[in-house]
């Protein structure tokens, strides 16, 4: 009882935890515009190294693309932990332990798209 | 030798000037540095040059100055000019709405990583570094302005 009781009114309070890297939301977004830069400009290198068959804006655009996709994100540690995922891949890819279709998998080309609106569920066999 | 045509600069120097023949001055101005920056191989060469510098008049003093590879000088005007040639190119906004004070993500609709898109075109552009924790508080032209003439210093 007191357990349970301790635990609700923790609950209720800010939980105190320990941190990845920042301590504040405004460290983490730092570090997530500093990610942003590095992969800035990392983007034509990339291109002319793996030879890839896209223009520098169309990676620009992706890498865009891939930051947006984790904007609604306000834990602190979970936007480290998504920097920490993005400076891995950015070292992968300056250092060329990457290949070309590693970086081409972030294009999805030979992906279908899943279908949104229920005819087109209703046509490939609704799967939810 | 390099004596006698030092004199005979400074004597054109102390006159005052007295362009005989516009259209020569470019050769003059061809001339003149390379008699002040060069030693004169020759006596040949010497007098030929000493003749060349009696019937001109070198008109100023620049003429006779060595001359250096260096950017013109910023000023405040080139600054905000440069900014806004910049800001005028990026394609996430409108050319024609933007001002000196026009804020980046309230009036602009720009987002965050869209100002830092802007502050490393500035960066290129202007060829010096501006780190993330003074960059995020930049939100208007008239900011970076103001910041790049601290960074430069070019003041009034």
């Amino acid at each position: 009882m007191a357990s349970t009781a301790a635990t609700r009114t923790a609950a209720g309070a800010a939980k105190v935890v320990k941190p990845v890297f920042s301590r504040d939301l405004d460290e983490a977004k730092r570090r997530v515009r500093e990610l942003y830069r590095a992969w800035y400009r990392e983007v034509p290198n990339t291109v002319a190294l793996f030879q890839l068959d896209i223009t520098t804006r169309q990676g620009r655009d992706k890498v865009r693309e891939m930051f947006d996709k984790n904007k609604h994100v306000t834990d602190p540690r979970v936007i480290d932990m998504l920097v920490i995922k993005g400076k891995m891949e950015l070292q992968e890819t300056i250092h060329i332990w990457k290949q070309k279709t590693h970086v081409m998998r972030y294009f999805h080309e030979t992906e279908e798209p899943r279908a949104t609106d229920f005819l087109s569920k209703f046509y490939k066999g609704h799967d939810p | 030798m390099a004596a006698r045509v030092l004199q005979q600069c400074v004597r054109s120097l102390a006159r005052p000037s007295l362009r005989l023949f516009p259209v020569n001055l470019a050769l003059r101005a061809a001339v003149a540095p390379a008699v002040t920056v060069h030693r004169p191989f020759s006596f040949a060469a010497d007098s030929r040059r000493m003749r060349w510098l009696g019937q001109s008049r070198i008109s100023s003093v620049e003429l006779l100055c060595r001359q250096y590879g260096d950017l013109p000088p910023l000023t405040l005007e080139t600054i905000k000019d440069r900014v806004m040639y910049v800001l005028k190119l990026y394609d996430k906004v409108n050319p024609e709405k933007i001002q000196a004070t026009s804020h980046f993500m309230k009036d602009l609709g720009l987002d965050s990583l869209d100002q830092v898109e802007i502050i490393m075109a500035m960066e290129d552009e202007f060829g010096f570094e501006i780190p993330d924790a003074e960059a995020e508080k930049l939100m208007t032209p008239e900011e970076i302005v103001q910041y790049i003439a601290d960074k430069k210093d070019v003041y009034e």
